[in-house]
């Protein structure tokens, strides 16, 4: 199982990940986010919206309606570009998985968190572990993007990572929650004014 | 308009007729507020081709909750038959400190029903120096058509365990506005014309650092409009404006404001 987990975990994973800011890009453009202040913006991020996308991974991981699961995702996912960026990469990963297990083992027209849930079943990884590893991939990749937005070394990047592993954790035991409460207007409107942004590195 | 039951502290304001032949309807909480233990129902159903604007006569005021009591709650719940179109435009809501609040909405949409909403939530009484001084304060918000849920929404806030001034959650905006607009049946194509549109509209209206808004195409059947701000003042103009341009280009038609809304 470690290798397939590795595998699906790797944040240099070629769904797309690297293409979106998820809204970040808005909040540097803005002065609200700056290495100062990166660190608590992540783990108050991992105690909002993480357990809620987390969620649906284990949803998806435990055998619910893949079809279902996303529509239910994409009505809490209120931002568009955040919500295609969703899309895009659910349909690039469920082809990767596709071709690596050479089977139809996933449709497509799912969202990422759900085709991350599925994927991981299919290829053995036990629920906990599939849990963390999208949260940390998904953290990586918010990291990853700052880096590109604001001077933030790889070893402070790196450090920042090592640290919220205790969020990380909560937030994966948070996703168990029913309907669990997610509460980001800040990070939503940054979602929804990326698209009036006059340049732009990232699609989201 | 016909009122089923309603009791004390609910209470509706007779229908006036409006000139697109719908109906203004002001609901009162004739105790001024919400106070602990109070378990408010409103249920509002619109038959086929019918059309009502529904709004309130004031601000509503959650009081801060009483050792013992249960807190407070409010449950929403509207239907809309096909071709019924209702604007559901609340006045602000405003939790006092230590008040402790769950509210519910769920709006179901048949084929071709339109619905407007907007609330507007304020941080407290800011006069009085509170400021996300409130307890507890859980939202939950349903809107669905035939084809599923198209927006959902599920936060408890609860500002001393967790501070709202995050940049992860309202950064140092006090104030937050949503203005939601559905229609079931229309093409996605027509809510991104609709969602440039708004965002043209919130662009102008948008001083960073003071007031931002956004606006994003919902999945499927609708748009929602999300602003910050550190007034209460800004806010009203500007989710009108939402309203009325929205309107025009769903229906084809003017939105009437009821007298209070300038």
């Amino acid at each position: 199982m470690i290798l397939e987990l590795l595998h699906l975990a790797d944040s240099a994973l070629p769904v797309g990940a690297a293409a979106h800011s998820f809204g970040l890009e808005t909040l540097v453009e803005d002065e609200i986010l700056s290495p100062s202040n990166l660190a608590p913006f992540l783990q108050d991020y991992l105690g909002e919206a993480a357990p809620l996308e987390a969620g649906f991974v284990r949803r998806a991981w435990q055998g619910a309606d893949p079809v279902l699961l996303t529509r239910e995702f994409q009505a809490r996912r209120i931002a568009r570009e955040s919500r295609d960026a969703g899309t895009k990469m659910g349909r690039r990963l469920a082809r990767l998985v596709n071709s690596l297990l050479s089977a139809d083992a996933i449709r497509d027209g799912l969202t990422y968190p759900v085709v991350f849930g599925l994927a991981a079943r299919r290829m053995g990884i036990f629920e906990e572990e599939t849990i963390l590893a999208y949260l940390n991939q998904g953290l990586t990749g918010l990291i990853s993007a700052c880096q590109r937005l604001m001077p933030l070394g790889q070893v402070e990047a790196s450090c920042l990572l090592w640290d919220l592993r205790p969020a990380l954790r909560h937030a994966a035991e948070r996703s168990i929650t029913p309907e669990v409460s997610c509460f980001t207007p800040l990070l939503e409107l940054a979602s929804a004014r990326h698209t009036t942004l006059e340049t732009r590195l990232f699609i989201s | 308009m016909r009122v089923d039951a309603q009791q004390p502290p609910w209470r509706v304001i007779r229908a006036f007729p409006r000139e697109d032949r719908g109906v203004l309807v002001h609901l009162h909480n004739v105790s001024g507020g919400v106070l602990a233990g109070d378990d408010l129902r409103l249920n509002l159903e619109l038959g086929a081709g019918t059309s009502a604007l529904v709004t309130s006569t004031g601000a509503t005021r959650l009081y801060r909750h009483r050792d013992g009591a249960q807190e407070s709650r409010q449950e929403i719940d509207i239907q809309l038959a096909s071709g019924a179109l209702l604007e559901f435009l609340p006045d602000p809501l405003i939790p006092f400190a230590n008040s402790r609040h769950t509210q519910h909405t769920s709006v179901s949409l048949a084929d071709d029903a339109a619905f407007f909403w907007w609330e507007t939530l304020a941080p407290g009484r800011q006069a009085m120096g509170e400021v996300f001084a409130y307890e507890r304060l859980e939202i939950r918000n349903k809107l669905s058509t035939p084809a599923g849920p198209v927006l959902l929404e599920n936060y408890i806030l609860e500002p001393r365990l967790r501070p709202l001034t995050s940049h992860a959650r309202l950064g140092h905006y006090t104030h937050m506005a949503n203005f939601y607009a559905c229609k079931t049946g229309l093409p996605q194509s027509r809510w991104l014309e609709l969602e440039a549109s708004l965002n043209e509209l919130c662009r102008t209206r948008t001083r960073a650092g003071d007031t931002i808004w956004g606006a994003a195409a919902l999945a499927a059947d609708g748009v929602a409009v999300r602003g910050l701000s550190t007034s209460s003042l800004v806010l009203p103009e500007t989710l009108t404006a939402c309203w009325k341009l929205s309107r025009r280009l769903l229906t084809g038609k003017e939105a009437i404001p009821p007298r209070k809304v300038n």
